[in-house]
């Protein structure tokens, strides 16, 4: 592994930087390609699952297109940190204004989880697309296409990017191995894969931190899944069913102070835990917890209090851990 | 005469001796074994804690006068401000390296928990330095020590209690008084003051005086027409227990009209207790469903501004919370021992913790072209499993991403001094480095040009071979 002084995230050290090392999604890149040879483009849509090389392909495309500079006529958005679709107009009015020397008479600005706007601030970035035509073009990523209003989708070109294909997930992780110069197991490489479900970004995570480990064996592999995902809510979660109400209330206390968790965090951690098999629970009990956390959650968007809330949800898990004990005995 | 009487009897019956104090044994007999050990104590201040009027600052003033303190005294009202804390802790301190001949002092806060209610800001922060520096005891003093505000004070100051004086000992009081006064007393006009002022023995004075000075004597029929009622406010302790063992709605919903705690430090209060009063698991339950619904209206009205609200906020926190105990009604009553909301404690930390958390997201986000919640939710877990595995490892990453020192602690949990230890190694090297191959070129441009130009180019050479992102890259390989 890394010899230098500093190392990076795999994740990006091993993203592809043109669109010819893209090697899935052959015929999006096709297509791609053609634009960089035309020297123009559409505004696109890019949608498919996590990981499958949205983002990459995009990058890569702007890479191809601009050259080394490419950095200089891309800007990059997330639909999700921006604050409000006035932020984001005012982005793109000053990152449009200025003229740019070349032959490509257009920048790109790449808006990524577009399906995470309102359909009221996806009206507004049509309009703003409209505005910006000339001088612009938008790449809008997103996980579910059909989340994006029709009138966008109408003005996009549109790439619906696939799940990628086990062999295809393996041979890269096993060729980043080999620049790493890791020793990597094959089952632990397939074991990777089904964990990641065909998401390219966690498997390469995964990988990493199992090679941190030492060897990519599928017991690291397994460490490491057990170690990103911190026992302690599950812990909680058994302490309050156990009608242990005090202590989980105090763990708790303890977990978001050294984790800097927020309430919603807390409670999707909680949410995944519910219906694992490691939780002994009757089965209809579950989705019962799960209208609890539910409920807790909009409590919160609703403003109240964070902590207020979950120790109320931990009362409630209290109590319902008694009745099925009861029920039992 | 006509001079003295114009003297507030409060001030004139002032205890000279420690046997004139009513009561308090307790803390007087600390307060005594403190001052004689002082400097070698624990903490280098005391505060006195107790309702108004139980006798804090008289029980100072009469141990200061019998082990031979001069008392520099400050109330509420002297001062407030940090530089006038700044000049009394000077004064105090280089007045105690001419002692040789004069008294001892001991620094006498009065009220500090008027400090906090003030604009002027960092007046408790002064407070603090000036214990920390000061070279004389300090005395400090204060109604309600639950007072989030005076958190600063209760790592540096040991906290003595003193207990509401009883009816007894304000009758005695009165009396010894009335004696010195001249004044003729009824049995029941001193008994009604002293019910009246609920052990405020600065009060009942007040009363007594009222009533008593310049007609000679004192009734109850006088006592009963000259007084009205006083509004005393409950401290946290007394409000819980009023809330908790009321049996009627309108009990529990008057609770907060007469307590030292606002309805957001009452909701803090019951978070932190109702597992304390109530055992059986459904009623505790119920209770913290009513807290969470009150939280879910205070919420409510900060995001709508609508005050209307907090009428139904209060009746779920106070009523609705009180008479949850419906499998354990008894529990309303049994005695309780409250404890102080660790969320108080905990508020800062976990504000802090949040905001390196956040950072942290951003700089993965930028890194990886990811949101920032993504970050959080897929990477700072595989960073973390890094961090706990591989210092050293970790410690290289941190660097190649540039992340602080603090988020290193975040994510390395136990193993933190173990990365930060590398990280530092590190960092030292690519310094080294740096400074090697800035003397190299330094020394390539030394031989071509002239010395003037050859400062010039120094500069630039170094500024851009500094940045991180250059080095990062120039040393990777």
């Amino acid at each position: 592994m890394s010899k230098s002084v500093s190392e990076l995230l795999w994740a990006e050290k091993y993203r592809p930087k043109s669109l010819k090392e893209l090697v899935n999604q052959e015929e999006i890149v096709k297509r791609l390609m053609k634009f960089v040879e035309e020297r123009n483009m559409p505004h696109l849509l890019f949608a498919g699952p996590p990981g499958t090389g949205k983002t990459t392909a995009a990058l890569a495309l702007a890479h191809d297109l601009y050259g080394e500079d490419w950095r200089k006529y891309v800007l990059e958005l997330n639909a999700s940190d921006e604050r409000g679709i006035a932020v984001i107009r005012s982005k793109v009015k000053e990152f449009a204004r200025s003229k740019l020397p070349g032959d490509i008479p257009f920048k790109i600005v790449i808006l990524d989880e577009a399906d995470n706007m309102t359909a009221d601030a996806q009206q507004a970035l049509r309009r703003i697309m409209e505005m910006f035509v000339e001088t612009t073009r938008f790449i809008l990523i997103a996980n579910f296409p059909s989340k994006i209003i029709e009138p966008i989708q109408s003005r996009c070109a549109s790439f619906r990017f696939t799940p990628l294909k086990k062999e295809d997930v393996v041979s890269r992780l096993k060729w980043i191995c080999e620049q790493e110069n890791v020793v990597c197991h094959q089952d632990a490489l397939e074991t990777i894969y089904e964990i990641s479900e065909g998401d390219m970004r966690k498997a390469i995570n995964i990988l990493q931190a199992a090679a941190a480990l030492g060897e990519v064996t599928v017991s690291h592999v397994y460490k490491v899944v057990g170690l990103a995902h911190p026992k302690e809510i599950r812990e909680i979660l058994n302490l309050a069913l156990q009608g242990k109400f005090i202590e989980s209330r105090d763990r708790l206390r303890e977990l978001m102070v050294t984790y800097g968790l927020s309430g919603t965090d807390v409670l999707k951690q909680m949410h995944r835990e519910i219906f694992s098999a490691d939780l002994k629970i009757p089965e209809d009990v579950r989705v019962t917890i799960a209208d609890y956390i539910g409920e807790i959650q909009f409590r919160i968007v609703e403003g109240a209090d964070d902590e207020i809330q979950l120790t109320a949800l931990l009362a409630k898990l209290a109590l319902l851990g008694k009745k099925i004990s009861s029920m039992k005995g | 005469m006509a001079q003295e009487a114009r003297l507030p009897w409060i001030i004139k019956y002032r205890p000279k001796r420690l046997d004139e104090v009513v009561d308090q044994e307790e803390a007087k007999a600390k307060i005594l074994e403190w001052l004689k050990k002082w400097p070698n104590v624990p903490k280098k201040a005391l505060l006195l804690y107790g309702p108004p009027g139980c006798g804090k600052t008289s029980l100072v003033e009469a141990v200061a006068n019998e082990l031979g303190y001069e008392v520099l005294e400050m109330n509420a009202s002297d001062f407030r401000r940090k530089e006038d804390i700044e000049k009394v802790a000077i004064r105090a301190s280089t007045m105690q390296s001419l002692i040789a001949s004069g008294r001892k002092k001991l620094i006498l806060l009065d009220e500090v928990d008027g400090i906090a209610d003030r604009e002027d800001a960092g007046g408790l922060e002064a407070v603090a330095e000036l214990v920390k520096i000061s070279k004389v005891p300090i005395v400090m003093t204060a109604n309600n020590p639950w007072d989030p505000k005076l958190r600063v004070l209760r790592e540096i100051a040991e906290f003595v209690e003193f207990k509401k004086l009883r009816k007894d000992d304000i009758i005695r009081i009165l009396e010894r008084i009335c004696i010195a006064e001249k004044l003729k007393c009824d049995k029941e006009a001193l008994d009604y003051i002293a019910t009246r002022a609920e052990g405020d023995a600065r009060a009942a004075i007040n009363d007594l005086q009222a009533i008593g000075e310049g007609f000679g004597e004192v009734t109850l029929e006088r006592a009963k027409a000259l007084l009205r009622p006083r509004d005393k406010e409950r401290d946290p302790f007394e409000t819980l227990k009023l809330l908790f063992s009321a049996k009627y709605a309108w009990q529990a919903k008057s609770v907060l009209n007469q307590s030292q705690l606002d309805y957001e430090q009452l909701k803090l209060w019951l978070e932190e207790n109702i597992p304390n009063q109530f055992s059986d698991l459904e009623d505790v339950s119920r209770a913290y469903e009513a807290l969470s619904k009150a939280d879910v209206y205070l919420g409510r009205i900060i995001r709508t501004g609508d005050w209307d609200l907090l009428a139904y906020a209060i009746d779920l926190m106070t009523a609705g919370v009180s008479l949850s105990a419906k499998n354990n009604p008894r529990d309303k009553d049994r005695w309780t021992k409250y404890s102080f909301p660790q969320r108080l404690l905990l508020m800062s930390k976990l504000k802090d913790s949040r905001k390196i958390r956040d950072d942290l997201a951003t700089i993965l986000a930028q890194h990886l072209h990811i949101s920032t919640s993504t970050a959080k939710a897929e990477i700072i877990p595989i960073l973390r499993a890094i961090f706990i595995s591989n210092p050293e490892y970790a410690a290289k990453i941190a660097v190649g991403l540039g992340l602080s020192e603090k988020m290193i602690e975040m994510l390395a949990g136990p193993n933190k001094q173990v990365v930060i230890m590398h990280y530092r190694r590190l960092k030292e090297e690519i310094e080294k480095k740096a400074a090697e191959t800035i003397m190299q070129l330094q020394a390539k441009a030394g031989r071509t040009e002239k010395p003037e130009a050859r400062k010039e180019k120094k500069k630039e050479k170094s500024q851009s071979k500094t940045t991180s992102t250059d080095l990062t890259s120039y040393f990777k390989k």
